[in-house]
């Protein structure tokens, strides 16, 4: 193989192949859910294919090249020769295997390393597949043996003139008829505009299987409200009904084309197939892009806080300064949104893992999708697409439980898990729910005790606090350590993925009914709004996002507690008081309390009163983190960084939420 | 005689129907003025039909249609909607409601619609 070092073009395979798998897997996934192969999504995976067994090819990838060659003929002979009879089931396990085998190739290739993988034994068994659905015996022994008992009808349904709501009164008849029949199909599309004209004038025409008898079904249709006129036919038994199917009703469906089920599956794969108006970007240039708007925030407060204006009268200058100001702040914002990206991608890989695991662990599950088109940093995607997957993992192999038991339970049979995105305030919030058996608050009580994690009996302890201890690294409850999770290291790692890029995971649980898991994750830190204090000499800031109000306070509005705590009471609420000059040793004339100006903070419910010397005034500042040499040395309470002010000097930036903790 | 409650936020379309059903031969066997006092009542009278309506202030009939199918599953219950609310009466539809009249009631529509509902 000649050596390739062309990067640029072997960084775009990758990029495009990524992408084009994706997209391939939903297609599959969601094909084989509905149980049909159609003409687009054939055409789309003939297409998929196509492309990546050129550029595989150039590349002189041959085990990928071949591989996608194949599944090109495969796909030739179903789109062509339209075999009546398809076992679904094996030819999506064809195709995600192979795409896993794809996939693996390109992580090699990523590594630096070659795509040595051996794609014969895929192939053969697309062989074996071609093969069996191209031979004529195994389609007519099939084909009998599936319609043997079940009789397809067609009926068409007339209501009475002026009952208005024609599409209503369609869709409840479609919904009791879901009861006792299968695979309906109906015309027109519920959801068109003008289904209820369409139906007064040719009626609603409903395709569908059964295996029971004539005259029950006509007398079950019969009691249709506002039923003018009923038709009912048996059809001939029909080896090529898909065909028919796909021909006539899908044909019609298709003119009109606003099936909504489409219109779903089409909105949630423009997000990974983007290919009009847009155009890749290197992460590395967003990077440096970012950076520089960083600095160019600090050095329009150097200009305009400059020591030498200081007292000056110039009218003009601070209204250009204003002006500048404004369009630094336009561009810091836009330069933060092109790093967001929508979650859908990230969202849409987990289709593949309830997949996976509904039919390993044999649980029918759903995936809903909730808020996906939230953007969040681009660095953020990395880093929750791996506790992602082990929450939906986790919520399937422990939470879902089986078919039975949730019968017993009065449960629908089907589990859902729901996953959700949203903005509050300046946070992401990223929510997987499921609807299971929930926590076992005692075996986790139990164990965290065994483990010496509590020492106080579990009366004292609230639900939350003993779910949170599912975070503790080593910990799981599970009996089995299945091939999925359970070896308690999934939940810990989660916690520290998402602490590493300045999240917090919680977790709530109601015992049969599920458990619901957030993921709190802050937007860019990089630039936000503070307010600057003094205390002595030095000068912190503290977010303007925690703060919810500043005083003077007078000495009598202080209390102290037995414990030596000072607290203060605030419109009938007591708050503790942190005196900073204390925690940070920082020399100063103002320990009196009338001294000084009291502000209070608050972090996710717990309030907190910070005294300080003085206030500076509020400014954006750029989040530097803290150099190294102090990182490594220790781990410094309640700072979360520092900045650079427009004087030149350093402010220190406060984690109120890591004060508060202690 | 079938049993009816009906449930409606409005006095005037409570008072309304109840003639229109009295006049047709059913027997109103109570009212109700937001989804909560619906299902208490429910609970009481029993009735063999139910007419709901779907806007009402402390719970809406959505959810009332939920709380009364849980607590019996053969429940019948009607949807009672203005125009528009069509995306509703398909969820309701789905909860299990048996069916739907629309405001303003056309007489026959609505007697119809509670005679076949078994």
């Amino acid at each position: 193989m000649p050596a390739y070092n062309n990067e640029p073009l072997l960084e775009m395979f990758v990029f495009e192949t990524t992408q084009l798998l994706e997209q391939l897997e939903q297609v599959i996934i969601h094909s084989e859910q509905s149980k049909s192969f159609g003409p687009e999504e054939v055409n789309e995976i003939f297409r998929i294919m196509h492309t990546i067994k050129g550029s595989a090819a150039m590349m002189h990838f041959k085990d990928i090249s071949t591989l996608t060659h194949k599944i090109e003929d495969l796909f030739y002979f179903i789109r062509d020769k339209e075999p009546t009879y398809i076992d679904y089931s094996t030819l999506s396990d064809i195709m995600l295997e192979s795409i896993d085998f794809i996939k693996l190739e390109i992580k090699k290739i990523e590594n630096g390393g070659k795509p040595d993988g051996d794609s014969l034994p895929i192939k053969e068994k697309i062989d074996k597949f071609l093969t069996f659905i191209s031979d004529p015996n195994s389609q007519a022994n099939k084909s009998e043996t599936e319609e043997k008992y079940k009789k397809r009808f067609k009926t068409t349904i007339f209501f009475e003139e002026d009952c208005e709501l024609e599409h209503i009164r369609a869709y409840t008849v479609i919904n009791d008829l879901k009861n006792i029949v299968e695979d309906i199909y109906y015309i027109p599309d519920l959801e068109q505009s003008d289904s209820a004209e369409i139906i007064q004038k040719a009626g609603l025409q409903i395709w569908f299987t059964t295996d029971r008898p004539f005259e029950e079904i006509h007398h079950f249709l019969s009691k249709t409200i506002f039923l003018k006129h009923l038709e009912l036919v048996e059809l001939e038994e029909n080896k090529n009904f898909n065909k028919y199917l796909n021909k006539t009703i899908k044909a019609q469906q298709k003119i009109t084309d606003t099936s909504l089920e489409k219109k779903d599956f089409e909105q949630s794969t423009y997000m990974v197939s983007s290919t009009q108006n847009m155009i890749s970007v290197h992460v590395a240039k967003l990077d440096k892009l970012m950076d520089l708007v960083g600095e160019l925030v600090i050095s329009e407060a150097m200009v305009t806080h400059n020591p030498d204006l200081e007292g000056l009268k110039i009218d003009n200058f601070n209204k250009a300064a204003s002006q500048h100001r404004k369009i630094i702040n336009e561009l810091q914002d836009i330069a933060m949104s092109i790093r967001m990206v929508p979650l859908a991608a990230t969202f849409q890989k987990m289709n593949r893992i309830v997949y996976d695991m509904s039919k390993k662990l044999s649980k029918e599950v759903k995936l809903k999708i909730i808020g996906e088109e939230t953007e969040v940093d681009k660095n953020i995607i990395e880093s929750i697409s791996d506790p992602l997957m082990h929450l939906v993992r986790n919520a399937i192999d422990h939470g879902i439980e089986s078919a039975e038991e949730r019968k017993t339970k009065g449960k629908a049979e089907i589990g859902t898990i729901v996953l959700e995105a949203k903005n509050v305030g300046g946070d992401v919030l990223i929510i997987v729910k499921d609807d299971g058996r929930g926590l076992d608050k005692k075996k986790i009580f139990t164990k965290a005790k065994a483990k010496g994690l509590i020492n106080k009996p579990e009366s004292e302890c609230p639900d939350q606090e003993i779910y949170s201890y599912i975070f503790l690294p080593g910990f799981s409850t599970s009996e089995n350590v299945t091939e999925f999770s359970g070896r308690g290291v999934g939940m810990d790692v989660v916690a520290q993925n998402i602490g590493a890029i300045g999240g917090t995971v919680s977790v709530d649980s109601i015992p049969d009914q599920g458990t619901t898991i957030t993921l709190k994750i802050p937007l860019t830190l990089a630039i936000m709004d503070g307010m600057i204090v003094k205390i002595g000499n030095a000068s912190y800031t503290i977010p303007t996002l925690n703060i919810r109000e500043a005083f003077k306070p007078e000495n009598n509005d202080v209390i102290t507690d037995p414990d030596g705590h000072e607290i203060i009471m605030i419109r009938g609420e007591c708050y503790p008081i942190l005196r900073l000059h204390e925690l940070y040793k920082i020399e100063t004339s103002t320990v009196e309390i009338s001294d000084g100006i009291i502000v209070v903070v608050e972090s996710e419910g717990k309030h907190l009163c910070i005294f300080v010397d003085a206030l500076v005034g509020e400014q954006q500042v750029v989040v530097k983190v803290l150099p190294k040499y102090i990182r490594n040395f220790k781990k410094i309470r309640g700072i979360a960084g520092c900045t650079l002010l427009g004087d030149g000097s350093i402010s220190l930036i406060l984690d109120i939420a890591d004060l508060i903790k202690h | 005689m079938k049993k009816v409650l009906i449930v409606d936020d409005a006095a005037f379309m409570r008072m309304s129907l109840k003639s229109m059903l009295e006049r047709n031969g059913f027997e109103v066997v109570g009212e109700a003025e937001n989804g909560e006092v619906g299902v208490h009542k429910y609970k009481l009278c029993h009735p063999d039909l139910v007419t709901m309506d779907i806007t009402m202030p402390k719970m809406d009939g959505i959810q009332a249609l939920k709380e009364i199918k849980a607590y019996d599953r053969n429940a019948r219950v009607i949807m009672v909607s203005a125009l528009g609310q069509e995306v509703f009466i398909k969820e309701a539809i789905k909860l299990g409601a048996k069916y739907f009249i629309v405001k303003p009631f056309k007489e026959e529509h609505v007697i119809k619609v509670l005679n076949q509902i078994k």
